[in-house]
């Protein structure tokens, strides 16, 4: 048994920050807070991350099962496969997004059990009261999952509800669309707080949700200026850290806890940054994750890539913030006006940016803007083969970057009429696997390719140096 | 004395070593990965040995590479294949700029500059779809040698498409084919091209640039040579021993790397 704790102990993935060590135990606390909330007679509700209704349910006093934390535990634990097949017993394809085929594997277990299925980890996932669905981010198991879930659970209700954003399209007209969407994502959100007073026979407090998004956009703001921090060279954190310092981002927004988090955090890096700690001792390349969910089972790989020298100081994934003065939300009273304005900036505040580099996207401009600001040496992405939304445009978006940066040395005068010759070449790298589903996980060709991208960071840097 | 530089490919079905003194390939040896890399790379250092008269305290300074790179006790340092196919190739074709190795249980996809320095790759996802594995199962299907492959594919009248990337499937499609009537020369011609849309989608991601070389096992079947270059539009360049490029180029870094 200590043997196998040992085992256990060793195979944990190493993390930089005092911050993200907290994280197992924060996250277990919040699985157990669901539960003790549920015995007190609280109402549950299945919830999606970043759908902006956090202060909604809060202030609702319903308490969130976030259920793409829970796959990602099972992910991260090793323990999905069990949940995967049954749903595949049950018929859904494997290729479906395994977050919810692991969900909806779980749930069935649960319901045919009348209890939680063997050694749930964690303790399992709760049964819900409701469930909030919400397909935007384009995702579309965000709407059918618990539309399936429903299949065991026919007694527990699900409200859909939809808030858009236009897509990118080089004449749009934002000034003219904006005050639409607000207004129907304004009438969305009211539908969300009408059956959550249906379900809960309360009303909703507004002076109380008036707090939660204040508090909201004040951990945006800490948010941001905290993980800015890791621009220091050397960088005091870096992604792999990130992957677990999001679970207050993605699971407790709305709450004083995350806003804690960040400051603390922020405290932090700042104190390493005076020592001058980095992730590593000695850092040689720095590294940007530009997209793809991680594979939970594999967090190690970055302790991999830290290993040999490279470090991520920022990712695009979990960074869906920005500071809250960049996106000049108009002066309203009105809190779920704030969220309206909150939502749709953020999706666009990028697409001026856009519009001025022909052939560009507000993604591309995004991985631009951080490749940029952190010096970044190199770009990192996965491909999830179960998460069709992110992994489509992956590839598109680095064809992008590639014509930004060339491999070939250009000239630059500078104001001072100085020339030099510049390289811009920044070789990209591409794994592949899954978010949760071991099978399509090669820990050797990964490293392989690790291996063969630090060689390619390598001779990149020779080049530039001859 | 410099010391000699040596190279080890261990592939998953062939191992290749390569013997090296001031730029000059002494010898060269290829035979099968078998089940225990270890001992196939012992068995490669002594034939090295053999072909250059060299005893075996001799001082060797040995780069290993391959799948199997870590089974080889004897190394001194380990690179990955991609680095190695760069440095081989580039110093058999200076003018080569995209390679693309066709093994048995990958394609890698390589972009390079004239420094032999690797700027870009890509390698075929982990299932064997993509890989040269398909030319083995259909040889064994058809009970033709792997060397006969090209030749018969080449004298094709009527191609067979295959609906898919899958080496596994492909093989169930190829016998549904053969039950359909196809003649050998069809269905070859069918899987090279069907590999070859594979092979170059991989480099079109590195980005081709000429000049452009295949290497590694599928880079002897001429078969699959011709469907790449149909598809590209003109000719790609093959080393005559396609398969040590890599075990090449590794002898070449040991050389670089090899203490004075």
């Amino acid at each position: 048994m200590a043997e196998e704790q040992k085992k256990n102990e060793n195979q944990k993935r190493r993390t930089a920050t005092k911050a993200a060590s907290m994280i197992g135990p924060m996250v277990k606390e919040l699985i157990a807070a669901t539960h003790r909330a549920k015995a007190e007679g609280k109402k549950l509700a299945y919830t999606f991350i970043s759908c902006h209704y956090e202060e909604i349910v809060r202030a609702m006093d319903v308490v969130p099962v976030w259920t793409e934390n829970f796959a990602g535990i099972c992910g991260a634990k090793r323990d999905a496969e069990r949940f995967l097949s049954r749903a595949e017993s049950l018929d859904f394809s494997r290729s479906l997004c395994s977050y919810a085929l692991c969900g909806i594997g779980f749930d069935q277990w649960r319901e045919d059990l009348g209890e939680m299925p063997p050694d749930p980890p964690w303790g399992g996932q709760g049964r819900p009261d409701m469930m909030l669905s919400s397909g935007q981010i384009l995702c579309d198991p965000r709407n059918k999952w618990y539309q399936a879930a429903q299949q065991f659970m026919p007694d527990v209700p699900n409200y859909n509800f939809s808030i858009p954003w236009p897509l990118y399209d080089d004449d749009i007209e934002l000034t003219e669309i904006e005050p639409y969407y607000i207004k129907y994502i304004v009438s969305e959100l009211k539908g969300l707080i009408a059956f959550l007073e249906t379900q809960t026979q309360k009303r909703m407090d507004y002076d109380r949700l008036g707090e939660l998004v204040n508090l909201t956009e004040r951990t945006w703001n800490m948010i941001w200026e905290t993980y800015e921090l890791r621009r220091a060279v050397p960088t005091p954190m870096d992604t792999g850290d990130a992957m677990n310092t999001m679970v207050p981002w993605a699971f407790m927004m709305a709450t004083q806890e995350s806003y804690n988090f960040f400051a603390e955090l922020n405290r932090e890096l700042k104190e390493k940054i005076a020592r001058k700690e980095g992730v590593i001792k000695d850092e040689k390349y720095r590294l940007l994750w530009g997209g793809g969910l991680p594979a939970w089972f594999a967090l190690k790989d970055f302790n991999y890539f830290n290993s040999k020298g490279a470090v991520f100081p920022v990712e695009t994934t979990y960074r869906l913030i920005e500071p809250i003065y960049r996106l000049n939300i108009p002066d309203t009273n009105d809190p779920l006006e704030r969220i309206a304005y909150r939502w749709f900036r953020y999706w666009t505040y990028m697409y001026d940016k856009a519009k001025k580099r022909p052939g560009s996207e507000p993604d591309v401009e995004r991985l631009i803007q951080f490749i940029e600001d952190y010096k970044i040496d190199g770009v990192v992405m996965h491909e999830a083969f179960s998460c069709r939304t992110w992994h489509l445009g992956l590839i598109w978006q680095l064809s992008q970057l590639k014509k930004i940066y060339k491999p070939v040395p250009f000239l630059t005068i500078g104001p001072d009429g100085t020339k030099n010759v510049e390289h811009r070449e920044l070789p990209t790298l591409i794994l592949e696997s899954d978010i949760i589903d071991i099978n399509s996980y090669s820990e050797a060709d990964t490293r392989n390719r690790i291996d063969a991208f630090i060689e390619t960071l390598e001779s990149i840097k020779k080049q530039r140096e001859n | 004395m410099s010391v000699y530089a040596a190279g080890i490919d261990i592939g998953s079905a062939f191992s290749k070593g390569v013997i090296f003194k001031n730029k000059q390939t002494l010898g060269f040896c290829c035979i099968p990965s078998g089940g225990d890399y270890r001992a196939t790379a012992e068995k490669i250092k002594k034939e090295l040995l053999s072909k250059t008269g060299l005893s075996s305290p001799a001082p060797i300074f040995t780069v290993a590479t391959g799948l199997g790179a870590k089974m080889v006790g004897f190394a001194d340092v380990i690179r990955t294949e991609l680095s190695c196919h760069a440095r081989g190739i580039i110093t058999i074709f200076p003018s080569v700029r995209t390679v693309v190795d066709i093994g048995d249980s990958y394609s890698r996809a390589l972009r390079i500059d004239e420094h032999g320095h690797l700027l870009k790759f890509l390698l075929s996802g982990k299932c064997a779809g993509g890989s040269a594995r398909i030319l083995k199962k259909i040889a064994k299907i058809l009970q033709v040698k792997l060397e006969e492959l090209g030749p018969l594919s080449l004298r094709s009248q009527k191609q067979v498409d295959f609906n898919t990337n899958c080496a596994v499937f492909a093989e169930s499609e190829a016998v549904s084919r053969i039950a359909e009537g196809a003649s050998k020369e069809d269905l070859l011609a069918g899987i090279h091209r069907a590999l070859a849309a594979q092979v170059n989608n991989l480099a079109e991601r590195v980005g081709i640039e000429k000049d452009y070389a295949l290497v590694g096992g599928g880079a002897k079947d001429e078969g699959l040579v011709k469907a790449v270059e149909l598809m590209n539009g003109f000719n790609l360049v093959v080393p005559s021993e396609p398969l040590l490029t890599a075990a090449l180029g590794a002898a070449i870094l040991a050389e670089e790397m090899a203490p004075a």
